[in-house]
């Protein structure tokens, strides 16, 4: 066995970066800088093309390797393309937006590198490995949040998650290293048996199974920003390049959730009776927290900064339920909220780009200055609202309907609730959504008319044109969901 | 003649064609109402095919002699939607989503006349009364849940930038209220909805088959269920005490909005609950019997009493609507074939009426600006037509026999006296004040001395688009009030066969 052959499964991993290190090199030579972004394009796309191929050929048998650290699987390949789907709608919405900073050859570098880490994380099957993912993605996310150098909010947004972003590594670490004190392992899928073996054998030893969980919560808990430890998003999103925004929200939440799907439901659910009415009560605390506070928000990023907590409370939902048709619905919700709220996000920097402001205001009488836009906007924000027949409705409706199967016979009754929270809240977000629509169709604004970016209007089409498609046809993803759901847990 | 033409889904169809026609016709605004009228018209015209090739009693015919015919539902399609969940588009009509599926047509035809002066914005109200009327048609044929919750939720938006975007002075409030009122109680339906399709464990969605499994759902599942829909429909009747949404939202919305929100939207929460909550549910509606009873009775009171302390004439045609619609869920409470045909056609019948009285507001409003009681006075003198038309709504509003509505709340008083006595008494005192506020509101308004407190001195009469949709309703009124059996005929197998759940109804 050669060393080439044990870096197979990570053939596309590599590939992105040699793009990615390329980069800053290419930035000398080429004057345009849309160049850039086409060449950090490509292997994006090649890689979402060998996802999808993969995946319509029926193939997910992973490349013969000694490796155990990580598996090609359906699940990581979901993961892998949300992230990618992000990716590329990140990079196409880029050229524009940041044209007045410098040094694109290194954004488009850490974007390329940030996916990278996000799809270890998806891929991996061992918790050092999981973290070595976790802290590629991070650190790349950190420099991407300072990238606007002359602009003081976003160095204070770079500092703020640096600090966070840190703190929670630190936590996660922890926590792996106590968990490898209770089972004797890092692989995840061993951790469950050994757990059991080790607490039967020791006294006191579940305590700190008990201590390691809540801590690896909390460490991944700052990733997706669950309450309480949301703080950070809404002043990262909102001091971001708006296109990093999006990557943060849509692409390293969902890595966050990768994470927590991986170590929750394949390592600790021998030990679910312990943490699942904990993490349910979270999970209902963070959605109503998240749309209580969007609703007082006037900084649209702010909003969707937000917003994006309490979708973060919707998907934790899948972790107390913890049943195979759950995490499909979990991965469902992944997809369809990668696409609708890195949408959203691209229309805020396509405003942006014209000179328009991120505030409510700013969006008064959008319909007139620009019809394509408020349209495109209300179909995203319709969709987060979870209106039908749209993407973000198909995903709620098998997450909520989880939900409610759980809580039949013989299940815990009191999933129910997660339901009854979800729709509530969901009916709470239409009340922010719908603000924002009543802006762009009922008030009066500037009467000019602001065109819209041609790249960035070519990746909120995509978003747009995703979560439409999503929510009319998704008989393929939802099987596609639990095929992987069910590769995860028999596999 | 229709055999092997999805004909119900054309007709859904086409008025989602002509919305998509209207919004893109740039800055030709003028043709909007042109393309929508033709559409409308169209929908309207197959639909009356359909009413005419519609088969009065399929349950005593052999399987094989209608075509496309399943399970008592004609012009029957069904084509897999997602697979993997059970979800079929699956379309059918019956004699209890006949009347209320033409009904949809003409409200939405009329309606669209009626607007033909708006000149504010025209392709967007045009192509959102036609996305309306999808979303309503969907509704009353859907046969699978999911399909149902999907056009229920879609009739929302058009509705709320209808009221958001040409409504009255406070739209902003009446718009999200209505919106996210609503809202939540289609998620409530849902969540009854999901709870269905898991205990059945049948993995579909089809509402026929769940309903044969969830006759046998145990008591407390049936009650729980029952419930939640129960919320769900109750507050689209509306029923008190959910009703606070509608006199803001109907006040507030611009008249044919009116005219479709009370018209059509109301009977969608009383269409929901005999197509779905009654018959698959019996012991949970057995036990909810007497709760139903009590909110219909309290509706019908509270509502009528409402309605004298108003001053807006809009106002009062809004409390009005959740007096009427309470005779439906009384209907619905007696759980006897009666009852339930009686409510199934006061939804037609309110539908007829309440267009021409929201309509007439509308004339109001526009002729004198305004819509204040107080303010009017003698407008006969001037407006000889506009106040016959209104006499005659609100005479058929309140009951008068010969006319639509009499028929249906006849019905349901003797419904409920079969099965309660004496009690029929409570809503039959509510009648009289019916026929108080009416009267006393026309008496201030129309005749009498004539106001001074509007300029009276260019006071016009109807227009055309005005005078002609009013006048349709009103001749079908009055047909329907002579011939109620034209309706009663068609809705009467499709509740027995409905309710063969409760021991042969």
């Amino acid at each position: 066995m050669t060393v080439l052959s044990m870096l197979e499964p990570f053939l596309p991993q590599l590939l992105l970066v040699v793009f990615a290190l390329m980069m800053p090199a290419l930035d000398y030579i080429f004057k345009d800088k849309r160049i850039l972004a086409a060449v950090a394009l490509a292997p994006l796309v090649g890689y979402a093309v060998m996802l999808v191929a993969w995946t319509l050929a029926g193939v997910w048998e992973p490349p013969e390797s000694e490796m155990s650290l990580i598996e090609v699987d359906l699940f990581s390949g979901l993961f892998a393309l949300a992230f990618v789907s992000v990716g590329i709608i990140v990079v196409l919405g880029s050229p524009e937006s940041i044209r007045q900073e410098r040094n694109h050859g290194e954004y488009y570098a850490l974007i390329l590198l940030a996916v990278i880490g996000m799809t270890v994380v998806a891929l991996s099957t061992d918790l050092i490995l999981l973290f070595v993912g976790l802290e590629v993605a991070g650190i790349a996310s950190f420099a991407l949040s300072g990238f606007s150098k002359r602009e003081k909010r976003s160095a204070e947004a770079a500092t703020k998650y640096f600090i966070v972003g840190g703190f929670s590594s630190a936590l996660t670490l922890f926590a792996i290293s106590l968990f490898y004190g209770v089972s004797g392992t890092t692989a995840i899928a061993d951790m469950g048996p050994a757990m059991e073996a080790m607490f039967s054998s020791f006294d006191g030893m579940d305590s700190v199974g008990t201590l390691a969980t809540v801590m690896i919560l909390a460490g991944l808990g700052f990733k997706v920003a669950i309450v309480p430890f949301h703080m950070w998003a809404p002043d990262v999103y909102e001091g971001s390049p708006t296109p990093i925004s999006a990557l943060l929200a849509a692409a390293s939440k969902n890595m966050g959730f990768a994470a927590l799907f991986k170590i929750f439901l394949l390592g600790l659910l021998v030990t679910k009776a312990d943490w699942d009415v904990a993490v349910a009560v979270v999970a209902i605390i963070t959605m109503t927290v998240g749309n209580l506070i969007a609703v007082s928000q006037t900084n649209i990023k702010r909003m969707l900064a937000y917003s994006s907590v309490a979708q973060a409370g919707y998907i934790l939902m899948v972790l107390p339920i913890g049943t195979e048709y759950a995490l499909a619905g979990g991965l469902f919700h992944v997809l369809t909220h990668a696409f609708m709220k890195s949408g959203a996000f691209m229309v805020v920097s396509a405003m942006g780009v014209r000179g328009v402001g991120e505030s409510l205001n700013d969006f008064k009488g959008l319909r007139t200055r620009s019809p394509l836009l408020a349209l495109a906007m209300t179909l995203l924000l319709l969709s987060l609202a979870g209106i039908p027949p749209l993407a973000g409705f198909a995903s709620k409706f098998v997450l909520f309907s989880s939900a409610v199967y759980g809580s039949l016979d013989p299940g815990p009754s009191w999933l129910i609730w997660l339901a009854v929270a979800g729709v509530l809240n969901s009916a709470l977000s239409l009340y922010y959504y719908a603000r924002v629509i009543k802006y762009m169709y009922m008030e009066k604004g500037p009467e000019d008319r602001i065109s819209v970016p041609r790249l960035t209007g070519v990746a909120i089409l995509f978003a747009v044109v995703m979560t439409v498609v999503l929510g009319v046809y998704f008989d393929a993803v939802v099987e596609l969901c639990q095929q992987a759901a069910g590769g995860l847990f028999n596999p | 003649m229709l055999e092997g033409i999805p004909v119900l889904s054309l007709i859904i169809i086409m008025p989602l064609v002509g919305s998509l026609i209207a919004f893109s016709l740039g800055r030709r605004e003028n043709l909007a109402k042109w393309v929508a009228l033709a559409f409308a018209l169209a929908a309207f015209v197959l639909s009356l095919v359909v009413a005419f090739e519609f088969v009065v009693d399929p349950y005593s015919a052999s399987p094989g002699e209608i075509e496309s015919y399943s399970n008592g539902y004609q012009f029957y399609e069904s084509h897999v939607w997602i697979e993997t969940l059970g979800i079929n588009y699956m379309v059918g009509m019956d004699g209890i989503s006949l009347p209320l599926f033409v009904l949809t047509t003409l409200l939405c035809l009329l309606s669209i006349v009626f607007s033909w002066d708006t000149k504010k914005r025209p392709k967007e109200y045009f192509g959102l009364m036609l996305v309306l009327e999808v979303g309503v048609l969907g509704v009353f044929v859907s046969l699978d849940y999911f399909m149902f919750y999907v056009f229920w939720e879609i009739v929302l938006i058009p509705m709320y930038f209808m009221i958001g975007v040409w409504g009255g002075p406070n739209r902003d409030y009446a718009a999200i209220k209505f919106f996210i009122y609503t809202h939540i109680a289609s998620l409530a339906m849902l969540i009854a909805i999901m709870a269905m399709y898991f205990e059945a464990g049948i993995e579909t969605f089809s509402m026929v088959a769940i309903a044969e499994e969830s006759v046998g759902f145990s008591r407390n599942i049936q009650f729980a269920i029952f419930a939640a829909m129960l919320f769900g429909f109750g507050v689209k009747l509306p029923m008190v005490p959910f009703h606070t949404w509608l006199p803001d939202a109907h006040v507030e919305a611009p008249t044919a909005g009116s005219v479709l929100l009370a018209g059509l939207l109301l009977k969608m929460g009383g269409y929901g609950l005999i197509r779905v909550a009654i018959p698959s549910l019996p012991t949970g509606a057995e036990d909810m019997m007497i709760v139903m009873a009590v909110i219909a009775v309290v509706s019908i009171v509270y509502g009528a009493v409402l309605c004298l302390a108003q001053t807006d004439l809009k106002k009062m045609v809004a409390y009005s609507s959740i007096s009427h619609m309470g005779f439906v869920l009384l209907g619905y409470a007696t759980l006897g074939e009666l009852g339930i045909v009686a409510g199934v056609f006061q939804m037609f019948a309110h539908g007829l009426v309440t267009a021409v009285l929201f309509m007439m507001c509308g004339v109001l409003q526009h002729k004198c600006g305004t819509r204040l009681i107080p303010k009017l006075g003698g407008l006969a003198k001037k407006m000889p037509i506009a106040a016959t038309l209104l006499t005659v709504g609100f005479l058929a509003s309140l009951g008068l026999p010969g006319l639509v509505s009499f028929a249906a709340e006849f019905m349901v008083f003797a419904a409920m006296f079969f099965k309660w006595g004496m009690w029929v008494f409570v809503p039959i005192g509510a009648v009289a004040i019916t026929a108080g506020y009416y009267l006393w509101a026309l008496q201030r308004s129309m005749f009498g001395p004539l106001t001074d407190r509007i300029d009276t001195s260019h006071l016009k009469d109807v227009d055309w688009y005005e005078g002609v949709p009013v006048a349709i309703l009103i001749v079908l009124i009055a047909i329907f009030g002579v011939f109620p059996s034209l309706v009663f005929d068609r809705i009467w197998p499709a509740v027995d066969f409905a309710l063969r759940a409760f021991g042969g109804g």
